[in-house]
């Protein structure tokens, strides 16, 4: 087991070399690698999502983090605390993948009898339910019992439980799971807010358009080890491909001379499509477009969105 | 108080299935048709007591009206144990498999309350569900005894508890086969053939499977398993001596006791290794 160190305490979670393999029953021998040497750090008030195709690790890393799960190696810490602790989760908001709350409850007692485990007093909880419910859009459903809710409402409730001990840390798998698309707006506005409250928010999700939207950093998972981790525009962005607005025609000896300046060039609908490298490219070509008198409207770094980059990554490893 | 939220929403969980709604049905028509078949009259001869207004006994003396209450008390404690003991088993099984379910485990145990809290809490609150029903049963039955024979058997009523002490011990095997297993089914078959089968023949196991060899090593074994899980058999004898206001052996409760805390103990250590 490694030790953490004091900065860790700085992060709301922080892992290092956390490695899962879960042993076959029968053999001790075929395990099944779920995580493998992943260490990562996240800082408190940020929005983090972790993506990758089914079976890349995410939830393992999730319920370690929640001691749901045993690491076989690895070491991790939530708001500085060492775990597993129990009375660390005091601080901690859970929305679990395909969660199953008792049928027999209402939405108002599924937030009395979570909260409670959570070890809110009951006063605290009865003053939390209804903004809570209001919050999450279920509100007018406090009474009925939890049997007759459809996926998307169960989602909506199984966020305001998540929400009940007034967390500093949130995970959240798979949230707008089965939400529909207004809804999926709804929460992710939730989300916005609680990061602006300084909430520090975990998202596992499949939808990466959504993780795009709201997340300040993303990690790229598969096969339980990490492929990428950044900003959103670090790893969208494409920064050789630029496309530059013009108005009217190139003129004759144009292509001539951007090819002396090796600049690859590409007329496309009224633009240029140009594959720069360097900043100093960039102006040769903005120099050469004056020079021959082309009035420039736009220059525009070509991006990728998170799904293309997901998908290139993933498929590179698999060619690896 | 984590253990106490757990305790009081598997009593309403309990509450709201039909297995427990039926039990209270059953309880309540038996307290009724006693209530009905059961009657005395008392002349100076003694007390002659009656079944749907047909003499089933002569006139008694006072004292052995008690014995003869006293007795029809302890059929209705051994019908318990096979009636609403196994019944209760059946209704409860469920609990603990279900709250290890992906989904289910994963929202309870991502709260500040330790496994073995979780499996106390849900254990507690079956047994706290039977308690109610039994106390429920025996003391409506008490009072009707009461009021028809004038026979206020206080160690009826307290045959309650014990009987509820019995069902706890019982549920240890339940819960340590819910642990291991995560379904109900198991639970309910493996109880079931202890209390029905194998616990009778351990019990009984100098007068039954001793005779199959005398090899000291198979005696001990056999001695081992009847002291490793409760002695269900073993209490049922000693409360229907309660009920017959005879002196009762507690070594069997002692011991269940130490067996069912042993069961419990056992199951929260599978449950504390276990990935969710």
């Amino acid at each position: 087991m490694f030790a953490l160190t004091k900065a860790d305490s700085m992060h709301a979670i922080a892992s290092e070399s956390l490695s899962k393999v879960y042993q076959s029953s029968l053999s001790k021998r075929n395990g099944i690698t779920a995580l493998e040497d992943f260490s990562i750090t996240i800082q408190q008030g940020e929005i983090f999502g972790l993506l990758g195709p089914n079976g890349a690790g995410k939830t393992t890393f999730i319920k370690i983090l929640l001691s749901l799960v045993h690491p076989t190696s690895g070491s991790a810490s939530i708001l500085g605390t060492p775990l597993p602790d129990v009375n660390i989760k005091r601080r901690i908001g859970y929305l679990p993948e395909n969660h199953r709350f008792p049928g027999y409850l209402t939405g108002d007692q599924v937030l009395d009898f979570f909260g409670r485990l959570a070890g809110v007093p009951r006063r605290e909880i009865r003053s939390r339910s209804k903004p809570l419910l209001d919050l999450v859009g279920m509100g007018q459903w406090s009474s009925t019992k939890v049997r007759k809710y459809s996926k998307g409402m169960m989602q909506r409730l199984g966020l305001a439980q998540a929400l009940v001990n007034d967390p500093d840390v949130i995970f959240l798998d798979e949230p707008t799971d089965g939400v529909d698309p207004v809804g999926r707006k709804e929460i992710r506005d939730i989300l916005t807010d609680l990061k602006r409250r300084g909430k520090t928010i975990f998202l596992n999700s499949h939808l990466l358009s959504e993780v795009e939207l709201i997340s300040d950093r993303v990690a790229i998972l598969d096969k339980g080890k990490l492929l990428k981790i950044g900003t959103v525009d670090e790893l969208t962005s494409q920064e050789s491909e630029y496309t530059i607005g013009i108005t009217g025609t190139l003129p004759e000896g144009f292509h001539l001379e951007a090819d002396a300046l090796l600049l690859k060039l590409k007329a496309h609908d009224g633009s240029l499509i140009a594959d720069l490298k360097t900043t100093a490219a960039i102006n040769q070509l903005i120099d050469l477009l004056r020079k021959h008198g082309v009035e420039i409207t736009s220059i525009t770094q070509k991006r990728n969105s998170l799904e293309d980059s997901f998908i290139s990554l993933l498929k590179g490893e698999k060619s690896q | 108080m984590k253990v106490f939220v757990l305790v009081s929403y598997t009593f309403g969980e309990l509450v709201s299935k039909a297995t427990i709604i039926v039990l209270a049905g059953i309880s309540t028509l038996i307290i009724l048709g006693t209530a009905l078949a059961f009657s005395s009259s008392e002349t100076d001869e003694g007390v002659t007591l009656l079944m749907f207004g047909q003499k089933v006994s002569p006139p008694l003396p006072l004292e052995e009206v008690h014995g003869f209450v006293g007795g029809v008390q302890v059929g209705l404690s051994k019908g318990m144990f096979a009636g609403i003991i196994l019944f209760g088993i059946f209704a409860t099984a469920g609990l603990i498999p279900e709250t290890l379910q992906r989904g289910t485990a994963d929202l309870y145990l991502s709260k500040p309350i330790a496994r073995w809290e979780l499996l106390l809490g849900r254990s507690v609150g079956a047994v706290v569900v039977m308690l109610a029903n039994i106390l429920y049963f025996i003391g409506m039955l008490w009072f009707v005894f009461g009021i028809k024979t004038g026979v206020w058997n206080l160690q009826f009523l307290l045959a309650g508890l014990t009987l509820t002490f019995a069902f706890a011990c019982l549920f240890s095997i339940v819960a340590l086969l819910g642990v291991l297993f995560r379904n109900a089914a198991i639970p309910i078959i493996g109880s079931f053939l202890y209390l029905v089968i194998v616990g009778g023949i351990l019990h009984q196991r100098e007068q039954t499977l001793y005779l199959i060899s005398e090899n000291g090593i198979y005696r001990a074994i056999l001695d081992g398993l009847y002291y490793l899980f409760p002695q269900i058999s073993g209490m049922q004898d000693e409360i229907a001596k309660q009920i017959l206001q005879q002196s009762i052996d507690w070594k069997p409760f002692l011991q269940s006791f130490l067996s069912a805390s042993l069961m419990f103990m056992g199951g929260a250590a599978v449950l504390g290794r276990r990935d969710f």
